[in-house]
């Protein structure tokens, strides 16, 4: 189990990275913190001709927090996003989010945007993307543009961006700081999630006027749910909106739960994520 | 133990291998350079059952940096073939690289060798075959169900053996009791797994056609008896050395291939050749284990007093019969203890090693046991249900008490002696039951799936001659040996057979030779792993180090201090019977002013001769071997309790508490004793909960990952409680039983039933397959939902 | 082929790899440091954990080549000479190690939260935090005894 080989670029700038990704385009791949690629590499389940190791490219690890959002650059660690108070306060769904993945070592090194880049789909940060009205924000040679995440996450390991793109950070709405719930099953901690249900609501005249009901492991990219949606808005009830979700989605099954178990999965995390949110509406702001 | 009084057994003494291995200075076999050694990789075969029509190895040959490239025919010369003496034993041979035919997905086709790693990998790439599939024997579906062709050529039918054996009473006893019960018991495969794969490092020294193999094997004198027939070379032209193990818990305690692949590459090539099994070779290639379906009946009277045991046992025992313990050895071992802990007069069982086109199936921990204890434990809960009891009170009724030992079991067993009932007793007292139960009426008063089990066993340990000589192995394991030698500064060194991958030996050995010499434990110094070190022996399995070696080493140590005494005897003209050892010193008793140092006594003997009285040689060493008469075994037995809750949403179970109450007779050292029963607990609860090898429809392997395939990590394990009981073997050396492998017993059945108890609020289901995963939980909770609300 | 320097337990190297090189082969191969152990070369058992730049980091994670211009630290740094670090004294005193293995890795991702901890977690929260590092002998108990005990110390100052 050791990587193919491949051609290793260290560029020390982003204009120099982004000269390499117009050189080589699909042969390349971007090694950010390296905790999804290399372990790819090792089982040789990635054979790119190219690495481009952002390692010594500075400016792209900064949480910039925006009068509606917070922008978190490509190469903020996981451990980042659990530590900084920033994302406690404007983005606590994500910080809780951090926490679920891999392990302290893991988190130490991965990255937002390596794993946004990398769209696996039962991974967090895509799936709080969504959850989050998130964008993503892709520079090239050639010009710069952003990306909602229900464009950006096309299918397994596959996204909207140009093989000459950089994701370069990663933009997630604020408004959504009190009512929001997440709940990840995993088989044991630090696992990849079976399933992710995160749901993200914010007030209305008379109740919720906005609900995002998102969930990683269910298809082949992290989605939202309309009708699940559609039903916190108008019965404020999780048990419905958990029914909905479950009957919304056919998941594939494999070694940790077949079809009908992983329904029974999003039934249960929606539930629970679609439980807290409400209850954190009803009770104010308890993590603030 | 005679001699002199112990002062280091018993005692909680620090181990003295963890200066090392904390610092980063042990020495595994990965870390094992030698100038000029080149890199192995081994081409496996994606499919389970096939027939090779091609390959091509020329791309490969041509890569940078590449040795040779070697498939099948290079080394047909060589197999691995173990033959059981069990009537109708039908034999396999495992080529050490498949000729013509696959037999599993995993196995080895072909071995490239290269400059290092990562080049070989690179070239193992470019070797292609084609292949023809056959349709796979997948599993006991197949064997049970459909025809299929056999794995192997010329065979009938799919079994390396099927075996039978029943008391003369049972027909009658069974025919004559009042109720019985039968369940239908499912253990998935699975594996050890240590956390340190497979590796070898060979090297053939061409002037004295001498091999030299470092391994990581628990078997270091067995794998040489095993390389001898494989490589048609005498056991005084091979060495085998297995340094320090990163865990074996069995599957390193079996010959394979690539040991045998890596030594005639070697040769061939002139060159030392190493090989490091990867993580995922790890999970298709070493061996697997636990695979067991029983059906079990239980004949019973008003009282739910067992009369009558009847089994069937069937196991997947994978595609060939392994090195050195054939392929009967789970079913054998299963067949024998399945009885357990309960007073059965009649029994009658069949079992069956069935061969299928999988990895083939070798030891881990438990050997059969677990499985065993998840059937007759399952059944006792069964028969506690049908009789409306008290699962505990149940056990009471049927347990083996103290005043039946020695007890025969109906399987021909001998068990020496134990404490039962008294150990359940103590895991219900150390486990808190009571509190439990408020803390599980509490619980289901809020609606929560809250659970409680219980899991009684006795345990074979340090089994060798009669024990072996009955089960049909080609080699009987029958002692283990040490040696131990003081040299001419008074510090010892202490060879050993057996082999210490944790098991702390290293320091329990040296607890023991300190107090038979009257030395300090800084002053010796014990070695094992080498072939060159004593003579013969086994290695470490079985639950046998500590008694065995341990044993030899009071024999070889006493050996060597009565010669001591000779020597001390003859300089203060007393007779040796009055010498005394200990402190450091040798000193007449009753004349505080004779007395020297062992050190310069030592000294003496090596460096002035003259200083010896006559016919004593001037040596301080013995090697001597020890069989723990009678042969049949010693028998450890304990009680585990464990609770759990359920998710209801998810099916996921949480081991909330486990408490362990265990007799494995006097302890040399309790916390090393701890540390052993608490390992084995958590792997137990991996069997309970976790660990499960998942094949797609053609036989071929899917969780090839730590991310698919799982182990239990900290948070999976709660805090454990233990409590000790000392009941001594009466045959041993020292009356000390084995232990190694206890922990890893119960503990599928004790959560099976905490499960089981839990979802009995809801409804009765029968929990009868492990592991207990997610899914499978949910399914019980529903058929449990639907029955509570058939009521 | 890519030049690196790294600064492993205190000592200044320079080396010329090859861009594919793991992080981990590099100490052991290169460096001799084979303390650092290999166990599944896909991140999820934590064996071969080491300290980059003081973060716990898996060396079978990182190219050799991203440590260009780090500290590493490894389980060869840890020790004063003969004496043990007070975290490897608690492994030595509780039992916290059986075939050790996993026990490089372990001591390095406990030396990471060693150094941040302000009073000693609860048995659950060490739990959680060492999560990613497998261990098949000791069921863990013992292990969780040693960090409660190196952290006591560490938090008290005592480290």
């Amino acid at each position: 189990m050791k990587p193919p080989k491949f051609r290793y670029h260290a560029p020390s700038s982003q204009a120099e990275a982004l000269d390499l990704l117009n050189a080589y385009g699909d042969e390349a791949v971007v090694l950010s913190g390296g905790q999804s690629l290399i372990p790819m590499l090792n089982l040789r389940l990635a054979r790119p001709a190219e690495v481009i190791d952002l390692g010594s490219v500075g400016g792209m690890d900064l949480i910039v927090t925006e009068p509606d959002a917070v922008s978190v650059g490509a190469r903020v660690t996981h451990r980042q996003m659990e530590a900084d108070p920033d994302i406690a306060r404007h983005l606590p769904m994500a910080r809780d989010a951090a926490g679920f993945i891999g392990f302290r070592a893991i988190r130490n090194r991965g990255t937002v945007g390596g794993s946004v880049a990398h769209a696996d789909p039962s991974a967090e940060w895509p799936v709080v993307l969504l959850a989050l009205d998130g964008s993503v924000d892709l520079r090239s040679k050639s010009g710069a543009r952003c990306l909602g995440g229900d464009d950006f996450f096309q299918t397994v390991f596959t996204t909207g961006r140009q093989a000459d793109e950089l994701v370069v950070s990663v933009r997630f709405a604020s408004r959504f700081a009190d009512n929001w719930g997440f709940s990840e099953f995993q088989r044991r901690t630090g696992d990849f999630a079976v399933v992710v249900a995160a749901v993200a609501c914010a007030a209305g005249s008379g109740g919720i006027g906005e609900a995002r009901v998102a969930l990683a492991g269910v298809a082949d990219r992290p989605v939202r749910c309309p009708e699940a949606e559609e039903a916190l808005i108008a019965t404020e009830d999780p048990q419905a909106v958990a029914e909905v979700a479950r009957d919304a989605f056919d998941p594939v099954g494999d070694s940790h739960g077949s079809t009908a178990h992983r329904k029974q999965l999003v039934y249960a995390q929606v539930l629970r994520a679609a439980g807290e949110a409400l209850a954190r509406r009803d009770k104010g702001r308890p993590d603030g | 133990m005679s001699g002199p009084s112990p002062r280091l057994f018993g005692a909680r003494v620090p181990r003295v291998e963890d200066g090392r291995l904390l610092k980063g200075q042990g020495r595994f076999v990965a870390d094992v350079d030698f100038p000029g050694t080149l890199s192995a990789k081994f081409v496996r075969s994606d499919e389970a059952s096939s027939d090779i029509c091609d390959f091509d190895v020329k791309e490969a040959l041509a890569c940078e940096k590449v040795r040779a490239v070697f498939t099948g025919d290079d080394f047909a010369g060589a197999e691995i073939r173990c033959v059981s003496a069990y009537e109708g034993f039908q034999p396999s041979a495992q080529p050490i690289l498949a000729v013509g035919r696959t037999r599993y997905a995993g196995e080895a086709m072909a071995m490239v060798v290269a400059d290092d790693e990562y080049t070989a990998e690179d070239a193992a790439e470019h070797v292609t075959f084609a292949y023809r599939p056959l349709e796979p024997v997948a599993g006991l579906d197949d064997v049970l169900g459909e025809d299929r062709e056999p794995v192997h050529s010329g065979w009938v039918g799919h079994a390396f053996v099927r075996r039978s054996m029943a008391t003369d009473g049972f027909e009658e006893a069974a025919g004559s009791a009042a109720h019985r019960v039968t369940v239908e018991l499912r253990n998935a495969r699975h594996g050890a797994i240590p956390m340190e794969g497979r590796a070898c490092v060979a090297r053939y020294d061409q002037g004295s056609g001498l091999f030299e193999l470092w391994t990581t094997t628990q078997i270091p004198h067995l794998i040489r008896a095993g390389l001898s027939d494989a490589l048609g070379v005498a056991e005084s032209r091979i060495r085998v050395i297995s340094p320090d193990v990163g865990g074996g818990f069995g599957v390193k305690a079996q010959l394979y291939p690539e040991e045998v692949a890596c030594c005639l590459a070697a040769r061939e090539l002139g060159r030392p050749v190493k090989w490091v099994e990867d993580r995922r070779e790890h999970f298709i290639a070493s061996h697997h284990s636990r695979e067991h379906r029983h059906r079990v009946t239980g004949y019973f009277d008003d009282d739910g007093i067992l009369l009558a045991l009847e089994a069937d046992i069937a196991v997947d025992m994978g595609a060939y019969s392994v090195f050195p313990w054939t392929s009967t050895m789970d079913c054998g071992m299963a067949m024998g203890i399945l009885p357990g802990p309960y007073r059965v007069a009649e029994y009658s069982v069949t079992g069956t090693a069935y061969c299928t086109n999988k990895a083939p199936y070798g030891a881990y921990r438990g050997v059969a046991r677990p499985a065993a204890c998840f059937s007759i434990e399952r059944l006792m809960d069964r028969i506690a249900r049908h009789r409306g009891a008290d699962r505990t009170e149940i056990r009471r009724r049927n347990l083996i008490g103290p005043d039946d030992y020695p007890w025969h079991s109906a399987s021909g067993l001998v068990y020496d002696s134990g404490s039962l009932p008294e150990s359940l007793d103590k895991a219900l007292e150390v486990g808190g039951h009571n509190r439990l139960l408020a803390d599980q009426a509490a619980a289901r008063a809020e609606g929560r799936l809250f659970g409680i089990g219980l899991a009684v066993f006795t345990e074979q340990t340090a089994h060798t001659t009669r024990e072996f000589q009955q089960r049909g192995v080609p080699i009987v394991f029958g002692y283990e040996t040490a040696k131990v030698r003081l040299d001419a500064t008074g510090t010892a060194v202490v060879s050993a057979s057996i082999h210490d991958h944790g098991q702390g030996l290293e320091t329990t050995l040296a607890q023991i030779a300190a107090d038979r010499l009257g030395l300090s434990i800084e002053d010796i110094r014990v070695e094992y792993g080498d072939t060159d070190q004593v003579a013969y022996g086994a290695g470490t399995f079985a639950s046998r180090s500590a008694v065995l070696a341990g044993g030899a080493v009071v024999k070889a140590a006493d050996a060597v201090a009565e010669t001591l005494r000779q020597v001390a005897a003859h300089r203060f003209e007393a007779s040796p019977t009055d010498i005394v050892i200990g402190q450091g010193c040798l000193s007449v008793s009753g004349s505080p002013g004779a007395s020297i140092e062992i050190a310069e006594l030592c000294r003496l003997v090596y460096q002035r001769p003259e200083s010896l009285p006559r016919g004593v040689e001037p040596i301080l060493e013995a090697s001597r071997t020890y069989d723990a008469d009678p042969g049949t075994g010693v028998y450890t037995n304990a009680a585990h309790l464990a609770s759990v809750e359920i998710d209801p949403l998810t099916g996921k179970t949480k081991v909330l508490s486990y408490a362990i109450a265990e007799d494995c007779g006097p302890m040399i050292n309790p916390t090393i004793v701890e540390g052993q029963i608490f390992g084995g607990v958590a792997q137990g609860i991996g069997t309970a909960l976790f660990e499960e090898f998942v094949y797609d429809d053609e036989a071929r392997l899917l969780t090839t990952t730590f991310s698919d395939y799982l182990i239990p990590t900290m948070t999976d394990m709660p805090d454990f409680e233990v409590a000790h009981l000392e009941t001594p073997s009466p045959h041993t050396i020292g009356g000390l039983k084995g232990m190694g492998e206890g922990g890893a017993i119960a503990p599928g059945a004790a959560i099976a039933a905490a499960v089981e108890d839990a979802l009995s609020a809801v409804g009765d289901v029968f929990v009868d397959q492990l592991p207990l995963t997610p899914e499978r939980v949910l399914a019980w909770l529903n058929q449990a939902r639907i029955q509570g609300d058939g009521q | 082929m890519v030049e690196i320097a790294v600064e492993v337990n205190g000592r200044a190297e320079t080396a010329e790899v090859d861009g594919r090189m793991l992080l981990s082969d590099f100490l052991r191969g290169v460096l001799g440091l084979t303390g650092t152990h290999v166990g599944c070369e896909h991140g999820y058992c934590g064996s071969c954990t080491v300290l980059v730049d003081g973060a716990s980091a898996r060396s079978c994670l990182m190219l050799a080549a991203q440590a260009n211009g780090s500290s590493v630290r490894t389980v060869e740094g840890l020790a004063d000479g003969e004496e043990l670090s007070s975290i490897q004294q608690a492994f030595k005193d509780c039992h916290g190690l059986q075939c050790g293995f996993c026990t490089p890795g372990l001591l390095m991702t406990v030396t990471e939260i060693a150094a941040e901890v302000a009073s000693t977690p609860s048995r659950h929260q060490i739990r959680e935090q060492l999560a990613g590092n497998l261990c098949r002998c000791t069921g863990y108990h013992q292990i969780v005894d040693a960090v409660e005990q190196a952290l006591d110390q560490a938090a008290g100052g005592g480290r």
